[in-house]
């Protein structure tokens, strides 16, 4: 029995090896959000990333100017200003001073440079080369002088993980700026797609989206981008929403975090949808 | 021994660093050759298939956790792709595998599988299509991939061909 065995073995050893090496990839892929996985990426990612701001300093080392930094954080400050006073155009004056809205405009900025991309359909995430020594936490959204590139993943002393728009795994509730209408913005590998918002709302192309102000996650009026297409499904009773970013996420550099703290309960049960 | 193993190892943190800084600068529209694939490939071309499933579980596994993404995505589909490229060992035929043109075609057809595994397990969008996954997150990386190949076939020494 034991000969035969060792037989089977020899003759499909590489079958076996697949199967096992294939086994435990999936297995580790599914213990994705446990803490040994997170610690061993932590680790990992601290070390490495420096070799990874290295080259890219030498990169970028005709480009660098500490001047531009000042500048794009007062650019990032505008941007969410002037969308601020946007929305106040769309609403009523009358309403709008009696709902309490959160100026996102006062929030504290932190400067990050990107050191390292992971490009691929589905899984956009960025390194950046600010960490918990710099007080970022988990959850903190990530803006660029555009509008919003992503939400802070994972936090090394030194370093982050940024996970961006671009990533399947990312879902942000948004408002349609004009007509006050909400719904989930998700990457389905190509485009920004907002599904099934109901026909009867007048959504028109080039309308403004923005974060909503029922996400935890981000604070309100953000800007996202512009409704770039509108398809109806078989029925025609509602649209999915292809949106254009205001942010050039493949093409971002220098990103911002903003230092909010969000509430601690509601967000990680919507870390926990997320994983 | 110890050197064979360690050399993809050594070959590998630059082609990382590459991978995660200079490569996303010349993406087109999020597709982008993976150059630690190709190190896979030469290699498991190189010591054969055994070989080459246990360099892509490694490789994946560092890949992964160096670059801030899903922790067993790369592990998956660098092993599953590596076994495949392991089909076209042949101790008499490495040389024509690495050294002509033959090594492209394993490349494209090895590399696709890689990206497309890579997306189908990393992928959360339940509503994208198989045909979509296939062209753009499979085919077209792994043309993009085949692209960064041809400096090896071009500059490895040929010997009797």
């Amino acid at each position: 029995m034991r000969k035969f065995l060792r037989r089977i073995v020899s003759i499909y050893k590489e079958y076996l090896l697949l199967i096992v090496l294939s086994v435990i990839s999936l297995t580790i892929l599914a213990q994705n959000e446990k803490p040994a996985a997170k610690h061993l990426k932590t680790f990992a990612l601290g070390n490495f990333a420096v070799l990874n701001e290295i080259t890219n300093s030498i990169i970028s080392i005709f480009k660098n100017d500490e001047s531009r930094d000042e500048l794009r954080n007062e650019n990032a400050h505008l941007m969410l200003e002037l969308n601020r006073l946007r929305k106040y155009k769309a609403e009523n004056e009358e309403l709008t001073s009696l709902i309490t809205f959160k100026d996102t405009s006062i929030y504290p900025f932190v400067p990050a440079k990107i050191i390292s991309k992971l490009v691929t359909k589905s899984q956009g995430n960025f390194i950046i080369n600010r960490g918990s020594d710099n007080e970022i936490k988990k959850g903190m959204p990530v803006v660029n002088d555009k509008g919003l590139v992503g939400l802070i993943m994972d936090v090394t002393e030194n370093y982050s993980v940024v996970q961006t728009l671009n990533n399947s795994n990312l879902s942000v509730a948004i408002t349609l700026q004009r007509i006050n209408v909400d719904g989930i913005l998700s990457y389905d590998g190509n485009n920004l797609i907002i599904k099934d918002i109901p026909t009867t709302y007048e959504v028109q192309i080039g309308d403004i989206i923005e974060t909503s102000d029922f996400s935890s996650l981000f604070p309100p009026s953000i800007p996202i981008g512009i409704v770039s297409k509108k398809e109806s499904n078989v029925l025609g009773l509602l649209h999915n929403l292809t949106v254009e970013p205001f942010a050039k996420i493949a093409a971002a550099n220098n990103l911002f975090i903003i230092k909010i703290v969000p509430s601690k309960q509601i967000n990680q049960l919507e870390m926990n949808l997320m994983k | 021994m110890i050197i064979q193993n360690l050399k993809p190892i050594l070959f590998f943190i630059p082609l990382a660093v590459i991978q995660l800084v200079i490569i996303p600068l010349i993406s087109i529209s999020n597709i982008a050759p993976n150059l630690v694939f190709i190190l896979i490939t030469y290699f498991t071309l190189k010591h054969g298939q055994v070989y080459g499933t246990i360099l892509g579980f490694i490789l994946g596994l560092l890949l992964d956790i160096i670059s801030g993404g899903l922790i067993g995505a790369f592990m998956f589909s660098f092993t599953l792709s590596a076994f495949v490229v392991g089909y076209f060992y042949g101790e008499n035929k490495m040389d024509i595998n690495i050294s002509s043109y033959f090594f492209l075609f394993i490349l494209f057809i090895c590399g696709s599988i890689n990206s497309f595994l890579y997306a189908v397990v990393s992928n959360s969008n339940s509503n994208v299509s198989l045909f979509f996954m296939l062209l753009e997150e499979g085919i077209l990386p792994g043309l993009y991939t085949t692209l960064f190949g041809l400096p090896i076939v071009i500059f490895h020494p040929k010997e009797g061909i």
